[in-house]
């Protein structure tokens, strides 16, 4: 049944087409599709679908990972207003960019993701200080902390990901609280997650948002 | 033949003792002259002297005159930058908050009057009098599609240029293109002879193929109406082997500058004995690799870029946290294995 629907609407993400990937859903809606079918019948599986994409097809593209995103977090934001009852929240992130680093594309591309994966996200924004990762991570009880960095001195930076893992291991969190991170230097260098004490790491948002939705359920589990 | 005669016969296909070696060293400036990167990048003496202290000691081809990206969003008006002790100053203030601000945003008239360009302007006069004659001395342009980033943020522009209206994506891509043809000119005036013209959003990493060719190309082709002379193309270390081919054809350029993750054999293929390519080392290892390791991969770079010529070995903006023994390595390897 819906299988069309997904097409027509992964076809118009991948085409950067936002207007056409709109008109797919709102259609769906007049056809009788409910908002919750919209979310976890069209959406989720699309970015599952992007997700599996990047994997065999290495010629995807930023833009389209940015769409991916941002029309799946619009859509979702709409559907959940209609709701009959509030979703099951699968898990809580903490997200921000690297202490000196004011970059946000990448962090904005993983939370559209999360989100329309039903993963609560706390974004505290640019330049964030390691300790105010950990500390939201405590407050907001969440299970993963998602640093981004699009520069090799944020991301191997005493301030950014090595304080946030020194501070996870000195108040005995690492087991509670899994650290993952991502951005270009990580591109380049596939071990260097390893080097700043990351649990896991992502070369793009949209595979990010598959990565946190693991730990996630790896640190419920 | 010194190392500007090398980069020029490699260019045409003349013979040459070794191939160009190119070692991208900014931020390292700083700490050779013992300052705080504020202090040091505010003088453009501070930052040739550099230079020229780094291009004596490791022997390598080029000097930069660039000091750091975010000088071109000062010339157009930003106000703060954040400068690391450990790394790359970073805009911190984006001149166009809301897409309200573009019909407002003016380019200078002239931006070599204005303060910012003063100490670039007296960087190159340095280096063009002290090793112009003889080395590559470099500059660095940013494109006009992709100069938005630093004056508005990357995930705010790729919002309008993706979802925005289009008059006014271009609106503002053609203030940036005047700016672009200006600082072309001032550089070549001021004595850069290699121009490094960067286009992530000349990248199927980045944007599709279609919107290269339907929207980023003309506007590149406007950015160098004057003249490709001394240009070389780089995607911001984003792969550009699928435009290559596009790029020769409609801009003329010759000269490309890879990513690392480009196929550096299909690179050859693409640049068909004319003009030249580069091999890009993955400079971001060099933190954590050995010298041993360092020296393999320069060792692989060159036996897939030196048959047939027309190859440059190069690095990316190297990290100020690669170990000194790692770029003493890399530099007696390429000069080691880059011989004809």
């Amino acid at each position: 049944m819906f299988e069309t629907y997904i097409e027509e609407y992964n076809e118009a993400v991948f085409e950067i087409d936002k207007d056409a990937a709109l008109e797919v859903v709102e259609r769906a809606l007049q056809e009788g599709v409910t908002p919750e079918q919209v979310v976890f019948n069209i959406i989720i599986p699309s970015i599952e679908g992007m997700m599996a994409e990047i994997v065999v097809n290495a010629d995807s593209n930023l833009a389209q990972h940015f769409m991916t995103a941002q029309i799946a977090a619009e859509v979702t934001e709409k559907m959940l207003a209609k709701f009959e009852t509030p979703p099951e929240v699968i898990g809580r992130v903490i997200i921000g960019t690297a202490y000196g680093d004011l970059h946000s594309l990448g962090k904005r591309i993983v939370m559209g993701c999360l989100k329309s994966m039903m993963v609560d996200v706390v974004d505290l924004g640019v330049n964030v200080n390691a300790e105010d990762f950990v500390d939201a991570a405590v407050e907001h009880d969440a299970q993963v902390i998602a640093i981004s960095s699009m520069m090799v001195h944020t991301a191997t930076g005493e301030e950014g990901s090595l304080r946030v893992r020194a501070l996870l291991d000195e108040r005995k969190l690492s087991n509670k609280i899994k650290l993952v991170v991502g951005g270009a230097p990580y591109r380049f260098d596939h071990q260097l997650y390893t080097q700043v004490g990351a649990d896991s790491w992502a070369a793009d948002g949209v595979t990010a948002a598959k990565i946190i939705r693991e730990l996630i359920r790896e640190v419920k589990a | 033949m010194n190392p500007l005669e090398i980069l020029s016969a490699t260019v045409s296909g003349q013979a040459s003792p070794r191939v160009p070696i190119f070692c991208n060293l900014l931020d390292q400036g700083a700490k050779i002259l013992n300052m705080s990167p504020e202090h040091y990048f505010s003088n453009g003496e501070y930052v040739a002297e550099a230079q020229l202290k780094m291009l004596k000691h490791y022997g390598h081809d080029n000097v930069w005159s660039g000091h750091y990206v975010g000088k071109e969003a000062q010339l157009l008006g930003c106000q703060k930058i954040l400068f690391a002790k450990n790394g790359v100053p970073n805009v911190a203030d984006f001149v166009i908050k809301s897409w309200d601000d573009i019909a407002t945003f003016e380019i200078p008239e002239d931006i070599t009057q204005h303060p910012i360009w003063q100490s670039m302007d007296d960087c190159l006069r340095i280096l063009h009098k002290e090793v112009g004659a003889t080395n590559p001395v470099c500059a660095y342009v940013t494109a006009s599609t992709t100069l938005p980033v630093i004056l508005m943020g990357m995930d705010k522009w790729m919002e309008l240029v993706l979802t925005g209206p289009k008059d006014l994506r271009d609106e503002l891509v053609k203030k940036c293109s005047h700016f672009v043809q200006q600082q072309l000119t001032a550089y070549r005036a001021a004595g850069a002879n290699v121009i490094i013209y960067a286009n992530p959003f000349a990248s199927t990493y980045f944007i599709p193929k279609k919107m290269i060719v339907d929207w980023s190309m003309p506007w590149m082709q406007q950015d160098l109406k004057y003249g490709t002379d001394s240009i070389v193309f780089y995607a911001g270390m984003a792969p550009l082997n699928t435009v290559t081919e596009l790029v020769i054809d409609k801009l003329k350029v010759n000269i490309f500058y890879p990513a690392p993750s480009d196929d550096l054999a299909e690179a050859k293929r693409l640049i068909k004995g004319k003009g030249l390519t580069s091999g890009v080392l993955d400079d971001i290892k060099m933190i954590h690799w050995t010298e041993q390791q360092t020296r393999d991969e320069v060792k692989r770079i060159m036996e897939l870029g030196k048959p047939g010529g027309h190859f440059l070995f190069g690095t990316g903006f190297m990290p100020l946290n690669i170990p000194e023994e790692n770029i003493i390595a890399m530099l007696d390897a390429a000069f080691e294995y880059g011989r004809y």
